[in-house]
């Protein structure tokens, strides 16, 4: 590696980084409160702590770890565990192909690395501020890097606390609601056209419609309904307003 | 409590599931730039964050813990995310919002 010091367009990836840290840095509570419940549940379902600590380094999804907790301790063949992991992180399909063209000119190491530690979090952040033109073009990896690091710290810290401290973190209290309310914040602002907000609706009807199937395909299906949905309205509105470009 | 699980299958299994989290986040971005999609896909894409978290934040709300939906306002989960929503719309300050989400959710859990 170059020093790189005098070059502009390193300053410029440092700079982007920060932002990408700074954007990310309110949402952490949400993050750390839902990482600590979660590692209080690996050891509580019953893992050997050193064992649960592996587990949120490398695997780093705590849907899929939650999911996949039952099947391992009652001792099911390998395939289905990892059936599982893959079920339950499907919706990580669609983002990456969300991500892509923002991607697409780097390296397949540099995109490998940026797509491993996206998680629900990082992406609907990078989305936004994508989509909002509020990230530098030049250094959109850079960015996406600060917020995926910051993220990716926050839980392993929270989730090998609770880990260690299982028996000392009080569950009771519905800390864990943190993360879903940081959530509702991520996606609040973006509930501003009439696309977006159909698309949320049918989304969350079809989840709770399909509620009872395993996996989290409830999830994905409703993902997918409210996506076709708002992507139709979209369309709609196109068609009705001829002053849109495009052909 | 039986004892817990731990040994070398273990280690088999983190392996996979790691494989698991790999392989969906990266799919498309392998792909790279060798694709190209349609307009009409790419539209959809945007609105692949709204979708999702609406499909996670629901019935996380109203299916809180148990197998019922719970669609009343006795359900301290919807007070929370009134509570936070509220304070999203007058602010846009992110830690304001969920300290409000987790004061309504806690009092309504105490109180109601």
């Amino acid at each position: 590696m170059n020093e790189g010091s005098q070059d502009p367009s390193a300053a410029g990836r440092r700079a982007a980084f920060q932002l990408g840290r700074r954007a990310i840095l309110p949402f952490l509570p949400g993050a750390f409160a839902w990482g600590m419940i979660s590692g209080v549940a690996m050891v509580k379902g019953g893992l050997a702590v050193p064992w649960a600590v592996a587990m949120s380094l490398l695997v780093y999804a705590g849907s899929a770890q939650l999911a996949a907790l039952p099947l391992i301790v009652a001792g099911a063949p390998l395939w289905v565990i990892v059936a599982t992991g893959l079920i339950t992180n499907l919706r990580f399909v669609i983002y990456s192909a969300a991500l892509r063209p923002y991607f697409a000119t780097h390296s397949l190491r540099r995109r490998m690395a940026l797509g491993y530690f996206m998680t629900d979090f990082t992406f609907v952040r990078f989305m936004r501020s994508a989509q909002e033109g509020t990230m530098p073009a030049d250094h959109r990896d850079s960015w996406f890097a600060g917020v995926c690091s910051s993220n990716w710290i926050t839980w392993q810290v929270s989730a090998i606390t609770g880990i260690i401290g299982a028996s000392y973190v009080p569950t009771e209290w519905g800390l864990e609601f943190t993360g879903t309310l940081a959530l509702v914040a991520l996606v609040g602002p973006s509930l501003n056209a009439r696309p977006a907000l159909l698309g949320a609706v049918i989304a969350a009807v079809v989840a709770l419609l399909a509620h009872a199937l395993p996996f989290k395909l409830g999830l994905f299906c409703g993902a997918l309904a409210g996506i076709v949905a708002a992507t139709l309205t979209d369309f709609m509105q196109a068609r009705d307003a001829p002053a849109m470009e495009d052909a | 409590m039986s004892d817990p699980v731990a040994g070398l299958g273990l280690a088999f299994v983190i392996v996979g599931l790691a494989l698991s989290t790999l392989l969906t986040r990266t799919s498309f971005l392998v792909v790279g730039s060798r694709l190209r999609l349609s307009h009409r896909a790419e539209v959809a894409l945007r609105y692949a964050p709204v979708c999702t978290l609406s499909a996670i934040i629901v019935p996380d709300v109203l299916f809180h813990g148990g197998a019922a939906l719970d669609l009343s306002l006795f359900n301290p989960r919807l007070i929370g995310v009134i509570g936070a929503a509220l304070w999203l719309c007058a602010s846009r300050n992110i830690v304001g919002c969920l300290a409000s989400g987790m004061a309504a959710y806690s009092l309504a859990r105490l109180y109601l």
